[in-house]
């Protein structure tokens, strides 16, 4: 973990996003007060809490598995992290009946636990730690092992309970789809450091760095290198891949690549005014039955992706347009420019 | 000697029974010459079983398994020379990267020659050569497993089984070894039989399919044929993603009819309980003419960053469609709690509830 230095905005979901080994779970657990930071300090509501041990932040967590008591109900699961609070009986009842309602348990809440699924398991933990009502509930990858039936529903309830929920809301997952589904800002990871800190579309459509355009998206970002590029004092062409060039005024000449997405490359299986040709070296299916096509700009190779009927048409060659609206621009330490 | 340029394989008429339980029914299947072939079957339909099968680590009950046209039925394991890159790197921890990936050369005696010939290749080949010294404790995931597939690469055969090799892989892992693996099999010119239950993984790789469920081939294919018309149920659900929407009705003569719509069909005398299969993407947001038009509330709308999984509710029934962001018309139509969806009674597969075949589609509005 090398000085980071951000703030995470009250009432929001962050997710802490990136490739394992990336330190997003060493910053939760900093966060948490299970690990304590070498230099630096952290600040809930400006009030310097890294002194402060993990029981007294105020703070609710939910783990990969879920923590429960065993060879009890849903209802007693719930009740047990109140009954230090000192509540009267009647708020305890109100708050196992409202986070049941929240989590869609209410009719599980007599039931043992063993005789729930994980998925479900996972929703009691939930409700533990919400129950509590702390300031900061903390989530570390806690869909990751859940069973495959379960997931979606999961997935389904945690969307809910934090569009509903007014607290802090911190996220680990290594899973791009569920950060860019749960997140209200993604705090993206790599060696130690935070890159980027935007909302899920920001961060997939404008990334601040090559590392946020490839780790986001499937396939990730489609990269041109400089030898490819022709680079004037105030502007950038790509003649082999488009017929415009892009005025950047003093910025271009710290142009080191471009990136571009494989849904921003238009591709037609006839030549159209302005397009470019392309070969087709290889041609997959995708998503939602879309065709993914590799391509071939003498030498420089993109990923393009195209509706069904387009790409079972296409056979050796195809013409493209690129969005010059859609191209980042990245300077030789692969920051956007 | 069988002929260098035959490297199919074949399995006929086998069955596997472990106890009472059935687990393989009689299957056959060939896989060209050359071919990159997906085995994709959801979990608990036979797969290990079939590899196992393959390659000599299980007894099989009836049936005969041929490599290269000739029958291996009875030979051991290891004069099958079938390569075989298994489901997890179980590398060797106190040897090198070159040590584990001669590992098989050495159980085979090959000499130094050929077995420094055989390292250069395949570290060439998997973008591995910078690492060979190194021990794999000093490996990333990724690393770890091309290291593996190298390994399963180093004995020169050309016919290769795959286990499920990026399962547990993260994402950009896989994304960068789902590339590797089809460049590999083009450049070696050798038959690929990989096995997955993973269905991106299955349209991302796959020349041709086969479609393992409940023990069957259900079907076998070329990709684009299997994804486009589905013969069987299982073709539908398991290829593709997301998952194809499953609706459960009943026929009447020319009509097929669910809680949610009834629709004319294809079929003249239909009777009995049948099944609605519709892709994700024959889903249409907006109301669009002549199709179906349905009131649903969102469930929940997954990001992909280029596209929106939109999980739908309709009166009881899940319905999933995905949106691309370009669509800006369809993503209007698509508000956060509530949608309106059309489906074209044409783009509906119907299969019978007991076989499970297709037989027959929506035709148009009742």
């Amino acid at each position: 973990m090398n000085d980071i230095t951000f703030t995470i905005p009250k009432s929001s979901v962050t997710v802490l996003l990136g490739p394992s080994g990336c330190g997003k779970t060493t910053l939760m657990r900093m966060i948490a007060g299970l690990e304590k930071p070498t230099s630096g300090g952290i600040f809930f509501d400006d009030i310097n809490v890294t002194k402060v041990s993990t029981r007294r932040r105020n703070i609710g967590m939910v783990f990969q598995y879920p923590v429960i008591y065993r060879g009890t109900t849903v209802k007693r699961n719930l009740e047990l992290p109140l009954l230090s609070e000192k509540l009267e009986q009647k708020e305890v009842e109100s708050r196992v009946r409202n986070v049941a309602e929240l989590l869609g348990i209410s009719a599980s809440l007599n039931t043992l636990v063993e005789e729930l699924d994980n998925g479900t398991r996972q929703k009691i933990a939930v409700g533990r730690a919400i129950a509590r009502e702390p300031k900061i509930i903390l989530f570390d990858e806690p869909v990751t092992n859940i069973d495959i039936t379960a997931k979606l529903e999961l997935k389904r309830s945690l969307k809910e309970v934090f569009g509903r929920l007014s607290q802090t809301i911190v996220y680990v997952t290594h899973d791009q789809t569920e950060a860019m589904t749960l997140a209200d800002q993604i705090a993206l990871m790599q060696d130690g450091v935070i890159t980027q800190c935007a909302p899920p579309s920001e961060i997939y459509t404008l990334p601040n760095s090559q590392f946020a355009g490839w780790f986001l998206g499937n396939p990730g970002m489609n990269f041109v290198e400089k030898k490819h590029l022709k680079i004037s004092a105030t502007a950038i062409s790509a003649p082999a891949l488009f017929s415009q060039s892009i005025n950047l005024g003093t910025q271009a000449s710290k142009v080191a690549s471009l990136g571009v997405r494989a849904e921003s490359i238009a591709v037609s299986s006839k030549e159209i005014s302005g397009s470019k040709p392309a070969q087709v070296l290889r041609k997959s299916l995708g998503i939602g039955g879309q065709y993914l096509l590799d391509l071939d700009y003498s030498g420089v190779n993109l990923k393009a992706r195209v509706p069904h009927a387009l790409g079972k048409e296409v056979s050796n060659q195809v013409w493209t347009t690129i969005d010059n609206d859609k191209i980042i621009f990245f300077d030789e330490n692969g920051s956007a420019i | 000697m069988a002929n260098k340029t035959d490297n199919s394989l074949q399995v006929v008429g086998l069955s596997k029974s472990f106890g009472d339980k059935k687990v393989l029914k009689d299957l056959s299947f060939t896989i060209p010459q050359n071919d990159f072939a997906v085995i994709c079957g959801k979990p608990g339909n036979g797969k290990s079983v079939l590899v196992r099968s393959i390659m000599g680590l299980e007894t099989i009950d009836v049936g005969q398994i041929l490599a290269r046209n000739q029958d291996v039925t009875d030979e051991d394991p290891g004069s099958r020379n079938i390569g075989y890159i298994p489901q997890s790197f179980a590398l060797f921890p106190h040897f090198s990267v070159r040590e584990n990936i001669e590992y098989p050369l050495d159980l085979i005696k090959a000499t130094k020659q050929v077995k420094d010939e055989s390292v250069v290749r395949v570290s060439e080949l998997l973008k591995i050569t910078d690492l060979l010294d190194k021990k794999p404790n000093q490996l990333s995931g990724g690393q770890k497993q091309r290291v593996a597939i190298a390994r399963g690469l180093a004995k020169e055969t050309d016919v290769y089984l795959l286990d499920d090799p990026l399962v547990g892989l993260d994402f950009k892992l896989r994304e960068r070894l789902i590339d590797d693996l089809r460049l590999t099999q083009e450049k070696l010119g050798v038959t690929f039989l990989y096995v997955t239950s993973d269905p991106l993984e299955t349209l991302q790789l796959a020349k041709t399919v086969l479609i393992l469920a409940e023990g069957r081939i259900a079907q076998q294919g070329l990709l684009i044929d299997v994804y486009d018309k589905p013969l069987h149920l299982a073709s539908l659900t398991t290829l593709g993603f997301p998952e194809a929407n499953v609706i459960s009705g009943s026929l009447q003569d020319t009509t097929f009819e669910s809680t949610i719509f009834k629709i004319k069909t294809s079929l003249k005398n239909g009777s009995g309980a049948a099944v609605a299969g519709i892709r994700p993407e024959a889903v249409m947001l907006g109301k669009q003419s002549g199709a179906i038009t349905l009131t649903a509330s969102v469930t929940l709308l997954e990001n992909l960053g280029s596209e929106i999984v939109a999980y739908l509710d309709v009166s009881g029934t899940q319905i999933i469609t995905v949106v691309s962001h370009r669509d800006a018309s369809a993503l209007n139509a698509l508000g956060t709690k509530s949608a309106t969806i059309s489906i074209k009674p044409e783009s509906i597969l119907l299969f019978d509830s007991q076989s499970q075949a297709m037989i027959g589609t929506g035709a148009a509005l009742v």
